[in-house]
């Protein structure tokens, strides 16, 4: 059973079609990589998933979206929704609230009341996110006093305190220098064994080194998808090979 | 590279450079000139029965203490009811508000009113909070006319603020589930709260120095007693100042002198906390 | 430790495990011969289709790790030498069953006097010793040891050229042995080619440890110092 799925999944923005019939499974606890070239609707059907679309004005959705089997449009309560699917951003976003507030928000909206619940949650996460050692001493700083690579590892606690299932990313480490961005692959392999995690990535290598699965887009349609070893030794179609030997894109 | 054209380009950068500062050095100097005319005139006068006394007929026993009272009284009513409507106006319509040419064009008006001389609300004033709503020339007239004159100024810089809070932050709560309502009064507010509080320093500064328009509506130009309650007729130190500087006798124009000194002091001062109180917040969310 | 890191180690492991088969089948076949010993002989030849298998599993990490991870330094030039002594440790076993082979072709007729004229069962231990010298020098990292087979290897050398003198002298002499005498010449053929193949290994494991090439080099002893 698929833990994400799509079903026929068409978008339009206005007039023009960004995800052309597009049917995708993602299993439970693996790594799956989106890649393509820019505009190939890789990142706009991430954002299906958690009904981000939805704030863009004037989008139209048809075809299933499914999360453990349920339909995310019309079975699920939209705020249910992105606590179960979390997303973390290419740009990091903290919040201009201290490292501790910014983790603790996600409970807080929940309605989480009970101090030692929120902090020893806070300390699981920020462990989870390999940014507890570097912080457990500054919880009270400003979270914009930090790294850009801390900063992203810290919205990646954020994301993970309200114990989501899967988790997007939409790009994590593009905004990154090289070892922050190792850090952030490391981080991803890790956390595969308890979460289901989709990430879009421009750098090839990067979803070849983390992902277990590969999806390859081209102008908005799904043009193959495949174990990612497979993708990136042998694959089937003459567009994904032209792409992954950087021959285009 | 063609040297006549590049010193010809320094010799117009030097002409700039020099011009500009002439003239920064001629306003300074203007404002220079002014102070020291003042001061000269009315530092002497300052001293605590200054403050104390109320005003009389006689100029060396003449002091500012209705004045200050009135202005302290005006302002604290003028922002209780300015400010929270002035900011959730500002929120609505930035946040909640669908973008269409309807909204625009309250968008424009608000701002047009900003500019609106201060003479016409101390009218409408008069017409509506004086006369229909029988208010009569109480502080609380006053205070409902000088919020009338701020809001837009709050109402804009809210807008703008809020404006200026990254989208990257929206979408990060949003993305944790949460409402609109708890984005806007958990992220969205706090983080724009550095240019609200500009908004409220520009608000404050244009009140204090307000006459034309309390002077419209009724404030008592000679106000021999201390306003005890909303209701109350009151006047102003700019209005008292104003007071003395048409009256005749040379002593009450080193009055105006030391009244201004005074206006001055509080100007600076209410200006100083809210600016550092600004920069507090900024230190805590720059970004 | 990160994924580049544990995929590296498997693939050590995977080489070490093969390079311990390929040497045992080694040793077994040479038994087979000295002890006349069918049965020995019959294992090798069965225990190839593991060697093959064990070789085909090793590519595959290789080429997954290079699609995938890109390594590059030492990491890379590890795999690189890893994916080529793969390749020589195959060939070897491939001459371990030869000679076993030719073990049963021989039918226990095989002279033991002409072995040890011939210096065949010092051949089979130079070279046995030589096999577990490259494993050590491949699982420990240790280039010195991977130099002291250059040596060895020139004795194998001296041992094949002087071979087809003796086997010549014996054949005008033993004109009813001829078949067992060609098989054992053909036996220090192969051993002689398996040390060639010993020597790439060690070349290998140079290159991989101190990026020095030592191909086609000549190795001989007054210019080992040099290397």
């Amino acid at each position: 059973m698929y833990k994400l799925e799509a079903k026929n999944a068409n978008l339009w923005y206005g007039k023009k079609q960004a995800l052309k019939d597009i049917s995708i499974g993602v299993e439970a606890n693996s790594v799956t990589a989106f890649i393509g070239p820019s505009g190939c609707g890789k990142s706009t059907l991430l954002r299906c998933f958690n009904r981000m679309n939805d704030l863009i004005e004037d989008t139209k959705i048809r075809g299933e979206f499914l999360l453990d089997k349920e339909n995310i449009y019309t079975d699920m309560d939209i705020y249910e929704l992105r606590k179960r699917i979390g997303m973390v951003f290419q740009k990091p976003n903290p919040f201009p609230k201290s490292i501790f507030d910014n983790v603790a928000y996600g409970l807080r909206i929940i309605g989480e009341k009970n101090k030692t619940v929120i902090r020893d949650k806070v300390e699981l996460s920020l462990k989870h996110s390999a940014l507890w050692d570097e912080v457990s001493g500054i919880l009270n700083k400003s979270a914009l006093s930090l790294s850009g690579g801390q900063q992203q590892r810290l919205c990646i606690a954020r994301t993970l305190a309200i114990d989501p299932t899967v988790v997007l990313m939409d790009e994590p480490a593009s905004a990154l220098d090289p070892i922050s961005s190792a850090k952030i692959e490391d981080l991803i392999y890790e956390l595969k064994k308890e979460f289901t995690i989709v990430i879009v990535t421009h750098n090839m290598q990067q979803a070849a080194r983390v992902s277990n699965k590969t999806a390859f887009f081209y102008l908005g349609e799904l043009i193959e998808f495949d174990d990612t070893k497979k993708m990136f030794t042998n694959p089937q179609n003459e567009r994904t090979q032209n792409y992954v030997t950087g021959r285009f894109g | 590279m063609n040297t006549r054209n590049y010193s010809r380009g320094k010799l117009t950068d030097k002409v700039f450079k020099y011009t500009a500062l002439t003239f920064t050095l001629f306003a300074l100097a203007i404002l220079v000139i002014l102070l020291v005319d003042i001061f000269s005139k009315g530092l002497a006068r300052i001293n605590w029965d200054f403050f104390r006394n109320l005003p009389s007929r006689h100029a060396n026993r003449s002091g500012i203490m209705t004045a200050m009272a009135g202005m302290l009284s005006l302002l604290f009513f003028t922002i209780i009811i300015a400010l929270p409507i002035g900011i959730l106006a500002g929120v609505y319509l930035q946040e909640y508000g669908k973008k269409n040419r309807f909204a625009s064009f309250i968008e424009i008006n608000i701002a047009n009113l900003a500019g609106v001389p201060s003479v016409i609300y101390g009218i409408l004033g008069l017409t509506l909070f004086v006369r229909i709503l029988h208010m009569g020339n109480s502080l609380i007239a006053g205070a409902f006319t000088l919020a009338l004159l701020i809001m837009p100024i709050i109402i804009v810089a809210t807008r703008e603020a809020i404006k200026a809070v990254p989208n990257s932050l929206r979408e990060a709560s949003y993305g944790m589930g949460a409402t609109k309502w708890q984005t806007t009064s958990k992220v969205v507010i706090p983080s724009a709260l550095g240019g609200i509080l500009t908004g409220i320093i520009l608000a404050i500064s244009r009140a204090i120095g307000e006459t034309a328009p309390l002077l419209v509506i009724g404030a008592l130009v000679y106000v021999p007693f201390i306003p005890e309650g909303p209701n109350d007729q009151f006047t102003t130190l700019p209005i008292q100042i104003f007071n003395w500087t048409s009256r005749p006798q040379a002593d009450f124009i080193i009055n105006a002198a030391a009244g201004i000194i005074v206006l001055l002091l509080i100007t600076f001062l209410l200006n100083g906390i809210a600016i550092y109180i600004r920069n507090k917040w900024y230190k805590k969310i720059k970004y | 430790m990160t994924r580049l890191q544990e995929d590296l180690k498997a693939l050590r492991e995977s080489l070490s495990d093969m390079a311990t088969l390929v040497k045992n089948q080694l040793k077994k076949s040479i038994c087979s011969l000295l002890e006349e010993d069918e049965d020995l002989a019959n294992e090798v030849i069965v225990n190839e289709k593991r060697v093959n298998a064990m070789e085909l599993n090793i590519d595959r990490q290789c080429e997954q790790i290079f699609a995938l991870l890109n390594p590059v330094a030492h990491d890379m030039r590890f795999v690189f030498s890893t994916l080529k002594i793969n390749a020589d440790l195959e060939r070897i076993a491939d001459y371990a069953e030869d000679i076993a082979r030719m073990v049963l072709l021989g039918k226990r007729s095989f002279d033991k006097d002409l072995i040890k004229t011939i210096r065949l069962t010092e051949m089979s231990e130079i070279s046995q010793i030589m096999m577990e010298d490259v494993n050590r020098a491949y699982r420990d990292d240790n280039t010195k040891v991977a130099r002291s087979v250059f040596s060895k290897d020139l004795q194998l050398d001296e041992i094949n050229k002087n071979a087809s003198m003796i086997a010549e002298d014996y054949i005008k002499n033993h004109l009813d042995k001829i078949q067992q005498a060609l098989l054992i010449i053909s036996i220090i053929r192969k051993l002689e080619r398996v040390g060639d193949h010993i020597t790439n290994i060690a070349e290998e494991v140079i290159f991989y440890k101190e990026a020095k090439v030592l191909k086609h080099i000549d190795k001989s002893e007054n210019k080992q110092e040099e290397m």
